[in-house]
């Protein structure tokens, strides 16, 4: 079952209906390796195991280059993994409108109006050209955007432009949303916006959504789940039980919150440090 | 062959609209180029009266000589003349380099296999083929058709090769992440991405193919506006030949502004 069409909500209503905990995004001991123009090798994941249940929030975070990038291409099908097995909702990802993909670079079409940019993503779906208009006006308008949709994406803010990513990658109903890093473009003010959009947002649709970002306060904020990366694997799994609705003010002040932060930070900064390949290696940074 | 890049095409975007020094009202430009034209002919003026043995023509005695030369029909025989040429020639160029461009670009075999010797084609100087030309073809239309398609085409060709090959591999990774298969990819990612290229191509080409136009009715048999020049030329009737130059000028002015009114109205998203 997929999350809920644009209309037919209601906070906290469908957070716990069927399919609830049956994951929906499967990555079984996956393995993927590169080639470098120069013809080396690279291991991007080396053995990596998680799952993202129906309606759930996971945010996956790890040090630059840790492999965070490569798995969200593989769960939308972009790439296939070396070895191991991945499903999205029981079968082989393929890229299309099962999985929702927003980059950090937006990546709009910048010669299509925003309309236009929505619709590209509904275009292998069966739908009427009619009702592709349609489908793509509710999203805008469920980010708040129908009112640019004539526009240009060069005359776009870099808010509304990942607005208008967001509401392309959620056009399609996915299955999942692929977040990779979507606000580490965006000015410090434009984000805390865009989270708040975001909690918003989950709270009406309760979409799946497995979301990368360097930030242990924004997935804090966002996730029911932190996946804690290492070079190539999963290193560890954290619980964020903090009830929603959330909001900025309130749950960045929760003593939970806090306490949650400051053990993430810890972990974090000990894998960085103890990590040859970082800059950071063996740096006494206090702590 | 000058190419524009990626960075050299954002820079001029850059300039074009942000840079508020850059935006001076229509009005304040036509006002200020009318005002560097009444220069210009007044140094030609002064230049009239100071080169000795009346090699330049004063502007009102070119003035007259143009006044003559519509009189006498002769003017708008040889521009007719040279347009056709020109616009055959060019229009061919275009025809074949663009199809050829996106062909190319869409088939990396191919392309690796062929642009090597569009390459080196585009680096010898044209004028050497045109003895080659004149044995094959004669002196007639058709010869100095293709001495202006072989100038326009390579800049053409090479423009919308490059513009091909250089699409935006972050783009083309969001079609594929949405499902679409390579023909969409290609026509609504690749192809209109390429557009900036093709126009600066056309540009290039537009003013090659009038240059090979001269150059061709200089070689061949002696017609149009390059033919007039190498009679007044060789005549010495100077304000004539002067009428001539102005006219190739204002030819070569409306056909790129002509193409940059099309850039500017393919490229309102750039706003
Ligand atoms: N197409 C590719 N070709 C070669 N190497 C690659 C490719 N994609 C990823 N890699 C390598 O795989 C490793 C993991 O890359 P990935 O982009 O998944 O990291 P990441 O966690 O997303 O990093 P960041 O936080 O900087 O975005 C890196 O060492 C990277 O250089
Ligand atoms: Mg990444």
């Amino acid at each position: 079952m997929k999350f809920d069409r644009v209309g037919e909500t209601g906070p906290g209503t469908r957070m716990k209906n069927a399919g609830h905990n049956r994951p929906r995004l499967v990555l079984d001991s996956v393995e993927k390796r590169f080639a470098r123009p120069d013809g080396e090798i690279v291991t991007a994941l080396s053995d990596v195991s998680m799952s993202v249940e129906a309606h759930t929030f996971v945010a996956l975070i790890g040090p630059s280059g840790c492999g965070k990038t490569t798995v969200l291409r593989i769960a939308n099908g972009l790439i296939q993994p070396d070895n191991g097995a991945v499903t999205i909702a029981g079968s082989a990802p393929k890229p299309g409108p099962e999985t929702g993909f927003v980059f950090q670079e937006f990546r709009l079409i910048p010669w299509a109006t925003v309309q236009a940019n929505v619709e590209f993503a509904l275009e292998v779906l069966p739908l009427s050209r009619a009702e592709r208009a349609e489908r793509a006006r509710s999203y805008l308008d469920l980010v708040g955007l129908s009112r640019s949709a004539q526009s240009y994406p060069g005359q776009l803010s870099g808010g509304m432009k990942q607005r208008v990513a967001l509401a392309r990658a959620l056009a399609s109903e996915p299955e999942i949303l692929l977040m990779d890093e979507p606000f580490a473009n965006l000015d410090a003010q434009t984000r805390e916006l865009m989270q708040s959009e975001l909690l918003h947002i989950w709270m009406r649709h309760k979409p799946t959504v497995l979301f990368v970002t360097h930030s242990v306060d924004e997935a804090l904020l966002l996730a029911d789940r932190i996946v804690l990366m290492g070079t190539g694997r999963v290193l560890e799994t954290f619980d964020v039980d903090i009830e929603r609705p959330r909001n900025l003010e309130a749950t960045r002040s929760d003593a939970r919150f806090i306490a949650m932060r400051d053990d993430l930070w810890a972990r974090i900064r000990d894998l960085v440090l103890s990590d040859p390949q970082s800059e950071f290696y063996g740096r006494n940074l206090g702590g | 062959m000058p190419r524009v890049t990626p960075r050299q095409r954002k820079n001029t975007a850059m300039a074009d609209n942000r840079l508020p020094s850059a935006a001076p009202g229509a009005l304040t430009v036509a006002a200020a180029r009318t005002g560097f034209l009444a220069l210009l002919v007044l140094l030609w003026w002064v230049a009239s009266v100071n080169v000795a043995r009346n090699i330049i023509p004063s502007p009102l005695a070119t003035l007259e000589a143009a006044g003559r030369l519509l009189h006498a029909g002769d003017l708008q025989q040889a521009v007719l003349d040279s347009i056709s040429v020109y616009l055959s020639g060019y229009g061919v160029a275009i025809l074949v380099a663009i199809p050829l461009g996106v062909v190319m670009g869409a088939f990396n075999l191919l392309g690796k296999t062929l642009e090597i010797y569009v390459y080196a084609l585009s680096a010898t100087p044209r004028v050497a083929f045109i003895p080659l030309i004149i044995v094959l073809l004669g002196l007639g239309a058709e010869a100095k058709v293709f001495i202006v398609f072989l100038g326009a085409v390579m800049p053409i060709l090479i423009n919308t090769y490059a513009g091909v090959r250089q699409a935006d591999p972050e783009l083309v990774e969001m079609a594929r992440s949405v499902g679409a298969g390579r023909l969409r990819i290609f026509t609504r990612i690749v192809l209109p991405g390429a557009v900036p290229y093709v126009i600066v191509g056309l540009r290039l080409g537009a003013t090659i193919g009038l240059i090979n136009t001269v150059v061709a009715e200089l070689y061949t048999a002696v017609r149009g506006l390059g033919g007039l020049l190498a009679v007044y030329g060789n005549t010495f009737r100077m304000a004539e030949y002067f009428v001539v130059v102005l006219s190739l000028a204002t030819i070569g002015v409306i056909v790129t502004e002509g193409l940059r009114y099309a850039e500017q109205r393919l490229g309102r998203w750039r706003t």
